[in-house]
């Protein structure tokens, strides 16, 4: 078994059975569930129709998809230190590559499982409604590479800062500005820096995919440029994490 | 002496009666639909509806009111609808229309629930009794899939007690272990 898929495995193991884990998924489907219970408490918001309430809750699962990729790659190299256990895994005869890609597919497994559990959601608010079998590909296609970058980026700074409270607030001022789209609505969005920042935001991107495909039912050639462009942020994150988990900051 | 009284009744029976031909308003309401109104309309939607009073005396109207009526009469629902989530411009009031001179307005409306309705708008004004009322206009407003209640409660109480469930039974058998 390579050392990779040992490394994946132990991570997986740590969100599946591990207590703290699993707390992170009911917290990732309690924040689902009161979005769901939002929609049929209030009259305006029940109103909407399918494919605006779809759109809305694949945004809400890329971002909460990001948060908890976050905090799992603050604590990839920063925890390990905390814990007193990086020394041993740098001294290891692991490359630094296998072992990125080792938390990466952990991180992988994490979003893997929250894929999962937004499907019974995504069913229950667009079943009936326009593009749901869409809305499901897409949030695979987008929110993937979305989340998986904002935990390469987490795990870049936990490698950097060896702290992991640092490099969870740092992540998630990222986070936040990037998520400001999904706060702002498409009204602000509309003036020549709003569009800019959408041009550059690789989570505006995942989100007027989903706009256009759920909603206005674009065909995918037209979402082509918005998908390299969170391919792009994937490979720029990847690198960064790779570059820093190098050489990390363990004194 | 005759003449006299007949003279006296003809200025008095007027006055008395509260009739007033040479006040009186006359007003005619027109009502249309905008043209941008969905032509399918389902729950949800929005429409806009025109009317336009129209002072046909010789005398200004002045402190007219005019309001919006909405009346479901879907078979076996007939009723008056409260207009509260429907719209927010219900009334027009304290208008002054000059003769031969018109007040358009616009009637905006969200439609809240699917069925049959007629929409009417009434005008009257202060020194009026009557009551005047456009022709009614009738549409149907067709049910839209949304959220229902019956298939989230199950997934948003479920799921969370599933994982709860698990994570009670991970603790437990953990306890038990040690």
């Amino acid at each position: 078994m390579s050392a990779t898929t040992q490394i994946a495995r132990k991570e997986r193991r740590a969100l599946l059975q591990d207590q703290r884990g699993l707390g992170w998924l009911l917290a990732f489907s309690v924040v689902l569930s009161a979005f769901a219970l939002l929609l049929i408490s209030n009259q305006e918001l029940s109103l909407l129709d399918n494919a605006q309430v779809v759109y809305m809750l694949a945004g809400t699962v890329t971002a909460a998809g990001a948060v908890i990729a976050v905090i799992l790659g603050a604590d990839a190299f920063a925890g390990e230190r905390e814990r007193g256990t990086l020394v041993p895994l740098l001294i290891a005869p692991i490359a630094t590559s296998e072992l990125v890609n080792g938390k990466a597919l952990g991180l992988v497994s994490a979003w893997g499982l929250m894929y999962l559990l937004s499907l019974p959601y995504l069913w229950a608010v667009g079943v009936g409604g326009q593009n749901l079998a869409q809305a499901i590909f897409y949030l695979a296609l987008f929110g993937t590479p979305v989340v998986l970058g904002f935990g390469y980026l987490a795990m870049a700074l936990s490698a950097r800062s060896g702290s992991v409270l640092t490099s969870l607030l740092t992540s998630l001022i990222v986070l936040l500005f990037t998520t400001s789209p999904l706060l702002l609505g498409p009204g602000l969005r509309n003036s020549a820096i709003g569009r800019a920042l959408d041009a550059v935001n690789p989570f505006s991107g995942a989100l007027n995919t989903y706009d256009a495909v759920i909603i206005d039912s674009d065909p995918f050639p037209a979402q082509l440029p918005r998908l390299a462009l969170v391919l792009a942020w994937l490979a720029v994150t990847f690198l960064a994490a790779r570059r820093t988990a190098r050489r990390p900051r363990f004194r | 002496m005759k003449s006299l009284r007949q003279y006296l009744l003809a200025i008095a029976l007027p006055l008395l009666l509260g009739i007033g031909t040479a006040q009186a308003a006359d007003l005619s309401i027109e009502l249309g639909p905008d043209q941008s109104n969905p032509v399918t309309p389902t729950t949800g939607d929005a429409m806009h509806f025109h009317s336009s009073i129209r002072n046909t005396s010789a005398h200004p109207v002045k402190g007219l009111v005019a309001w919006i009526s909405l009346v479901e009469v879907t078979p076996g629902r007939e009723q008056p609808m409260d207009l509260e989530d429907w719209s927010a411009h219900k009334a027009v009031a304290g208008a002054s229309v000059a003769p031969g001179a018109a007040l358009t307005t616009d009637w905006p409306m969200r439609l809240i629930q699917s069925g049959d309705y007629r929409v009417v708008i009434s005008a009257t004004d202060r020194n009026e009794h009557s009551v005047y009322t456009s022709p009614t206009l009738e549409f149907h407003v067709a049910r839209k899939p949304v959220v229902e209640s019956r298939r989230i409660l199950p997934v948003a109480f479920g799921l969370p007690l599933l994982i709860g469930g698990v994570m009670v039974y991970r603790g437990w058998r953990q306890r038990r272990r040690t």
